[in-house]
């Protein structure tokens, strides 16, 4: 299977890009940067664009690019990209970022797995680009942000534009956001450090039937404030809007929960675990944290033993399981 | 401001009150203009950004009062941004504790200084704050107010969904002139336009320039920005010092309106204005053109009229999906073997009626597509409606909706929607309305 040549297709027609994050990831930005990168190209016309609400953090979210050689008049979703990004994998528990990518489209992830291991895992056909932007955020900007590698790897899946503008671009963006010098000058050695960082490779693991755009068969009868097919999310598990990489915790090694009971209060989803205490009242035992914490950390903020803290966790592939 | 301020000033009395035309130094106000733009600049922006950069622009326009709302927050960060970044100047962001405050600061600040621009940005609830003022300031002669509504629907409060233009079009008989835009480079555009037409002396009529939240509040793309220069002297062509309209002051002035009879004076003066603005815009639009070399200001976009003007299918649209329709339009009309072509209508009020009536007459079938809540067959479909009442044998009006709640409106959706207007060519009789949705009649 023979990639699609993604330059030809933006001088030829119209290069439509899509992007998968979560709110407060950077997505925007990388976007918003792609496409700034982009129109330094006088010849070029973009238009960028998010897909989101009043999304809190957390939340999924989508950005999409169209660029061409010729005016952009199309204004509806990019359904069909050539390119797509997946910018952190939690997203993909509840969004196929791959779906209705062309054969031989390519696929730009933030992942520490190789291509082909993404390739497999997601089962996708295409060109397989990976860049652990995490890692190098963690390095440099002392952040688990990878927006600045992302937005690396998506320049180098596009070609033919100079390190030094894909590096000057993205500064510049951040120098309109008022960054100070000093984080600035993360951001140039976190770009610098994606631009080695790069790995890709051409696989075909999609069988028939994968990724295929959902049909719109109507609403049916919907009841009042019904969830609808409009929403990106397939269910309505608000774990999903806790950020990527970390996880509630509770532990009381030395008993010293005293029973306030804000923790229990101030939990918007009633997640915290307790049983009855003879002198206390009660004792808080732990939060089950499975389908509905969203790291919304009020637990955090109220406990006057400081028993609530965030934990570095693993995303686990066995939840993006891609559905065919 | 201070140091402009004459407390001397002459005073002139009128038939309408008494005014104070050197009361503030406009010289002094211009001259103390910071330039954003000496030449002719490209930059990257979104539709919010777009809508600030001009109102920066403008040497009149010194106070940006506001209160942040999705999707048209970054409106008022911009230009809070900007006016911090620039030393000495006399600009200012003032944010309010609600939307209906700054109604009330702009009712009151564009009373107070008539020859300089008011203008905030704001969408869907907040919109619907700002009612009972607004309602006031369309009736008040104070065309130097602008709003920019970045449309949203209210759909329960407060729940708000970007995309939707029922904030705007729920509000079409506040008395302000409403005019609708599409991509960044018109928002800049007609944000530049629009006092030179709500500061006219015939039309002294409040502007609210209206753009699609999320759709094109955060759509980025390639802006043309003039220089401020250039900007200036456009504007000062067609804004001049005047006097108030009549019946605005004393004991009619925001309230006491004594007796029916003034009261109905009162309300024929602010029709007969409104009426002017469809003279006023086309010569604005003309000399935008003459000036910057891209369309001004108009009625409606055009895509695809034979020059015959007889399309066998004419549709009526708005805001940026018209965009996916134009991509289209070509190969639908030659699969079918029909002339299809568009109107993009951008003046919603006062809705030009006579132009709208020519441009459609000789079409076989008018296809409108409405994309906010209404109760029957959508504000535009009536609108359409009512332009062609008058004539012998009007086209029949078909009425559709889509992209409510600000869903998209994707190729399919249009295709579909092109196929209702065929069938009724071929014979058949629409229903009063069909919703459609990624290809879908819901």
């Amino acid at each position: 299977m023979k990639p699609l040549d993604l330059r030809k297709i933006l001088q030829e027609s119209v290069l439509e890009i899509r992007g998968d994050g979560k709110a407060g990831g950077g997505l925007v930005l990388a976007f918003q940067s792609l496409a700034s990168l982009a129109l330094t190209d006088p010849n070029l016309h973009v238009q960028e664009w998010p897909f989101f609400s009043s999304a809190r953090r957390g939340a999924n979210i989508r950005s999409y690019i169209r660029m061409s050689a010729r005016p952009v008049r199309v204004a509806c979703e990019v359904t069909h990209p050539s390119l797509v990004l997946l910018m952190d994998e939690g997203a993909a528990r509840t969004a196929d970022f791959a779906m209705g990518v062309p054969p031989g489209g390519t696929f730009v992830l933030n992942s520490t797995y190789s291509p082909e291991v993404c390739a497999k895992h997601y089962r996708l056909s295409g060109r397989v680009v990976t860049i652990s932007g995490d890692a190098i955020g963690l390095k440099h900007l002392k952040a688990q942000i990878g927006n600045v590698s992302a937005y690396v790897a998506m320049a180098h899946a596009i070609c033919g534009f100079k390190p030094e503008t894909v590096i000057d671009t993205f500064l510049y963006a951040l120098k309109k956001r008022r960054i100070p010098e000093t984080v600035l000058q993360r951001n140039r050695e976190a770009l610098e450090a994606s631009l080695t960082e790069v790995k890709e490779g051409v696989f075909e693991y999609a069988k028939p039937g994968d990724h295929a755009l959902p049909t719109f068969a109507g609403y049916g009868n919907l009841p009042v404030g019904a969830q609808t097919a409009l929403r990106l999310s397939q269910d309505n598990l608000t774990a999903y809007y806790a950020r990527s990489g970390l996880r509630l915790h509770f532990a009381d090694p030395e008993d010293k929960c005293n029973g306030c009971g804000h923790c229990i209060t101030n939990c918007p989803e009633g997640i915290i675990q307790w049983e009855p205490h003879p002198e206390r009242g009660l004792k808080v035992t732990g939060s089950d944290v499975t389908d509905y914490c969203k790291l919304c950390a009020e637990c955090i903020s109220v406990c006057p033993e400081n028993l609530f803290s965030e934990v570095p966790f693993v995303e686990t592939w066995q939840e993006a399981e891609v559905s065919s | 401001m201070s140091t402009e301020i004459n407390a001397s000033a002459p005073r002139v009395t009128t038939p309408s009150g008494d005014w104070y035309p050197e009361a503030i130094d406009l010289a002094a106000v211009k001259a103390a203009h910071i330039p954003l733009y000496t030449q002719r600049t490209e930059i990257t922006s979104d539709g919010n950004q777009a809508a600030a950069v001009a109102g920066l622009q403008m040497w009149r326009c010194l106070i940006y009062a506001g209160f942040p709302i999705t999707p048209s927050t970054k409106w008022a960060e911009f230009s809070a941004a900007t006016v911090n970044g620039q030393k000495g100047t006399k600009k200012r962001v003032k944010l309010m504790e609600a939307e209906h405050a700054v109604a009330d600061y702009m009712a009151a600040a564009s009373a107070a200084c008539r020859d300089l621009v008011f203008t905030t940005a704001t969408s869907s609830v907040g919109l619907d704050h700002m009612y009972e003022t607004i309602k006031s300031m369309g009736a008040s002669g104070l065309g130097n107010a602008m709003l920019i509504n970045v449309y949203r629907c209210s759909a329960n409060y407060p729940l708000c969904i970007e995309g939707d233009p029922s904030d705007t079009l729920g509000q079409r008989d506040c008395g302000w002139i409403q005019i609708s835009c599409r991509g960044k480079q018109q928002i800049y555009d007609t944000v530049l336009q629009m006092p030179c037409i709500g500061m006219h002396h015939d039309v002294l009529t409040p502007s609210m320039p209206g753009f699609y939240g999320i759709k094109d509040s955060h759509r980025n793309a390639r802006l043309v920005c003039e220089p401020d220069a250039a900007i200036h002297e456009f504007q000062d062509r067609w804004i001049k010092p005047c006097p108030l309209p009549g019946l605005i002051n004393g004991d009619t002035a925001m309230g006491n309106c004594v007796t029916s009879r003034w009261f109905q004076g009162f309300k024929v003066s602010q029709k007969r204005r409104f009426e002017k603005v469809l003279d006023v815009l086309p010569q604005v639009g003309s000399d935008f053109e003459r000036t910057f070399g891209r369309p001004g200001v108009s009625y409606f976009e055009l895509a695809g009229w034979p020059e015959s003007g007889g399309a066998d299918l004419a549709v009526v649209s708005m805001g940026p999906d018209f965009g996916t329709f134009e991509e289209l339009r070509e190969e639908y009309a030659k699969k079918h073997g029909l002339k299809v072509a568009g109107m993009c209508i951008r003046l919603l009020s006062p809705f030009p009626r006579e132009a709208v009536r020519e441009q459609l007459r000789h079409a076989r079938a008018v296809l409108v597509v409405n994309q906010a809540h209404h109760h029957t067959r959508g504000h535009l479909t009536l609108d359409v409606a009512d332009a062609l009442c008058n004539l012998s044998s009007p086209p029949p009006v078909i009425s559709t909706f889509c992209g409510m709640g600000g869903a998209d409106v994707s190729e399919a959706t249009w295709e579909a929607m092109l196929d209702s207007g065929r069938r009724a060519l071929e014979g058949h009789t629409p229903p009063p309305y069909q919703i459609f949705h990624e290809g879908a009649v819901l």
